[in-house]
């Protein structure tokens, strides 16, 4: 075996090494820059502004005025929230106060993660912390094993718990309440 | 439709959940798994196939650059045997794809191709010494990875859901403590130059507890710190820039500290209380997010270090031997620094680009095949490979730490971080101690080094890290998106 085959594998070997840290490298490339971006169909493009990762059960619609209209009648604050007295979720304090979603029959995740029906990002927010419910027509919240808990009207729940209209809800530093 | 089928989900997390009709959930669920079954093809397990046979390939060219080096002739028998430990990881990777399609699918080519690479050091350390057969370590080290590699598939096909484990959490410690103790009873325990680590039966098995233990500690660590975490991290007053727990939250902390130090005391094992005590210290701070912890742990471990160097002689010696290596009473000293010096001149022989595989005269380092692998690789592959194999460490903890970081329930991602975080702190004891950043402990380099426990140890948590990384993607989250 001459001297030069032995360089010339060594440094070959050096090279298949170095590919292979490269392979792997590469295949994990979705983890850093996302998942596959893929263009939005044009007749999509045109209507939407702003791209949404995926459908939301209940997508977020903007604020309808600067301050939210005082809707919690004195008198009714411990009714319960069912399908036929709700139709808007309202945050009334952190940084998205204001902000108003609709919401359906449709069960709404709230969390950090982008899919999420309802994306609260703060250092308290777990990526999947509660979820709105229905069942039975009620309007239940479910804390999904979050870190730092969701508190309604202050207490910290450990099971689905029935809403009542107008107690707020705080998950992380975001409150919000429920209302017709 | 979704909405049964997330309520299940979650369910099944919090437990709570039951007043629904047992039938739909299961009719939901089937046509859900086919559905998901329809629209992924299992893209990840085909991205993984691809690298293994890459690292596959790798680990048989490694082999036959060694008898080209060493002997100039090829000799097909070793190959033979590499070709059954492929056999067996593309078993490992077939049955993934039965039990966890989903998992991460990265982890097992990086530990395959460390594997092969350690098997094609060890087996170039024989070739130099002349022996072979079951004299020779490659040969135990192959069947030792063939046991290891069995024993992850056991574990991924047994393990269903990694949170059965938080069930078992104290379990996981009686267990740990158990092991960490058997060395001390008289009879199965032995000395190995000098750490009582080791327990045989006879002269026939000698097998190291502790790889075992450290799993088993990670386990309880995050099953533990799920449980008791908020104390550990609401309360405590606020001192310089950093919020400091209350003097009676420092109590488990104490009792890992105190556990650290009977190790070194009683069994002469520093690396492995640096193990334990560093992963309990980082699982504390993922888990409470204070910076403080970190400062208690490292204070206290300096301070308990500090003493060792003081009173027992092997720390001492130890200390001696990094600060003082290149003196020659040190160097000519039973125990001195000989060992630590050899590995040096060996990777300093090395340079950039090595003197090739089976070309360098690596043997010459006592325990070049275990505790001194890096300094053969080192000499052999040189800096560019040294680098390469720290790219792929780092690769690989970077995939537990990303699994930790996707991680929904907090028990898994404690668990993948803390089992990731042995892996990185064992390659940064190892490698720093061969390169005299820091003194040398007894502990083996990950996947690496010659030692059995070692291996089996190391391919648990590969199968643990791929059954929490399946149960991410399977999560209800992923239900939400389908």
């Amino acid at each position: 075996m001459s001297e030069l085959t032995l360089l010339v594998l060594r440094i070959g070997f050096l090279l298949l090494l170095w590919l292979f840290v490269f392979a792997i490298v590469y295949a994990l490339r979705s983890d850093i820059f996302g998942p596959g971006t893929r263009k939005p169909q044009p007749a999509q493009a045109g209507q939407q502004a702003t791209p949404a990762p995926r459908p939301a059960p209940a997508p977020p619609v903007p604020p309808r005025s600067a301050a939210p209209p005082p809707v919690t009648p004195s008198g009714r604050k411990h009714e319960k929230a069912t399908i036929h007295n709700v139709s808007r979720l309202v945050i009334t304090a952190g940084p998205k106060e204001g902000l108003e979603v609709s919401l359906g029959r449709d069960p709404l995740t709230i969390g950090r993660a982008p899919d999420s029906g309802l994306v609260i990002r703060d250092d308290y927010t777990s990526t999947h912390h509660a979820k709105l419910l229905l069942w039975n027509e009620n309007w239940m919240i479910q804390d999904l094993d979050s870190t730092n808990g969701t508190f309604l009207g202050g207490k910290r729940i450990s099971s689905p718990t029935q809403i009542t209209l107008g107690t707020p809800i705080k998950v992380g530093a975001t409150s919000f309440e429920l209302r017709r | 439709m979704t909405n049964n089928s997330r309520t299940r989900a979650t369910g099944a997390v919090g437990g709570r959940v039951a007043e629904r009709p047992a039938e739909e959930f299961k009719a939901d669920t089937a046509v859900l798994r086919t559905m998901r079954k329809l629209r992924l093809p299992l893209k990840l397990r085909n991205r993984e196939l691809a690298l293994l046979i890459f690292a596959c390939a790798i680990n048989s060219v490694s082999i036959l650059l060694v008898q080209l080096g060493a002997t100039g002739a090829i000799d097909l028998d070793l190959v033979y045997l590499g070709a059954g430990l492929s056999a067996l990881v593309l078993g490992l990777h077939v049955c993934l794809r039965y039990v966890a399609p989903q998992a991460d699918p990265l982890l097992l080519p990086i530990a395959t191709v460390l594997n092969g690479l350690g098997v094609a050091m060890i087996y170039r350390i024989d070739l130099a010494e002349g022996v072979s057969g079951w004299a020779a370590a490659s040969t135990r080290q192959i069947t030792w990875s063939a046991i290891a590699i069995l024993a992850a598939i056991v574990i991924i096909i047994v393990v269903k859901n990694h949170r059965v484990l938080f069930r078992y959490t104290y379990l996981f410690g009686a267990f740990a403590f158990l092991l960490l103790l058997l060395p001390l009873v008289p009879g199965i325990g032995r000395e190995v130059s000098g750490a009582r680590v080791w327990i045989g039966i006879g002269n026939f098995v000698s097998f190291q507890p502790g790889e075992i233990a450290k799993i088993a500690l990670a386990v309880f660590f995050a099953g533990y710190l799920v449980r008791t975490r908020d104390s550990l991290s609401m309360v405590g007053k606020k001192f310089l820039w950093m919020q400091f727990p209350r003097l009676r939250d420092l109590g488990p902390i104490i009792v890992v500290w105190a556990l650290s130090m009977a190790i070194i005391v009683f069994q002469h094992d520093m690396g492995t209380a640096l193990l334990f005590f560093g992963l309990f210290t980082v699982m504390l701070y993922v888990s409470t997010g204070r910076l403080s912890w970190i400062l208690i742990g490292v204070g206290m471990f300096g301070v308990g270090a500090f003493f060792a160097a003081q009173t027992l002689t092997y720390v001492e010696g130890r200390f001696r031997n990094w600060l003082d290596a290149f003196s020659p009473t040190v160097y000519d000293a039973t125990g001195g620094s000989y060992q630590l010096v050899q590995g040096i001149f060996g990777l300093a022989h090395g340079g950039l680009i090595g003197t090739g595989l089976g070309q360098g005269r690596p043997e010459l380092t006592p325990l070049s095949q275990s505790d001194y692998i890096m300094a053969s690789l080192g000499e052999e592959l040189g800096l560019a490979g040294i680098f390469a194999i720290l790219g792929l460490y780092l690769l690989f903890v970077s995939r537990g730490i990303r699994i930790g970081f996707r991680g929904q329930d907090d028990f898994g991602k404690l668990l993948a971080v803390g089992l990731a975080f042995t892996i990185a702190l064992q390659v940064f004891i190892m490698v720093g101690g061969v390169t005299r950043v820091i003194p040398l402990t007894g502990l083996t380099t990950p996947f690496l080094a010659a030692g059995g426990s070692s291996l089996v140890a190391n391919w648990i948590i590969v199968a643990l890290l791929l059954r929490v990384s399946d149960s991410i993607r399977t999560g209800p989250a992923q239900e939400v998106s389908s």
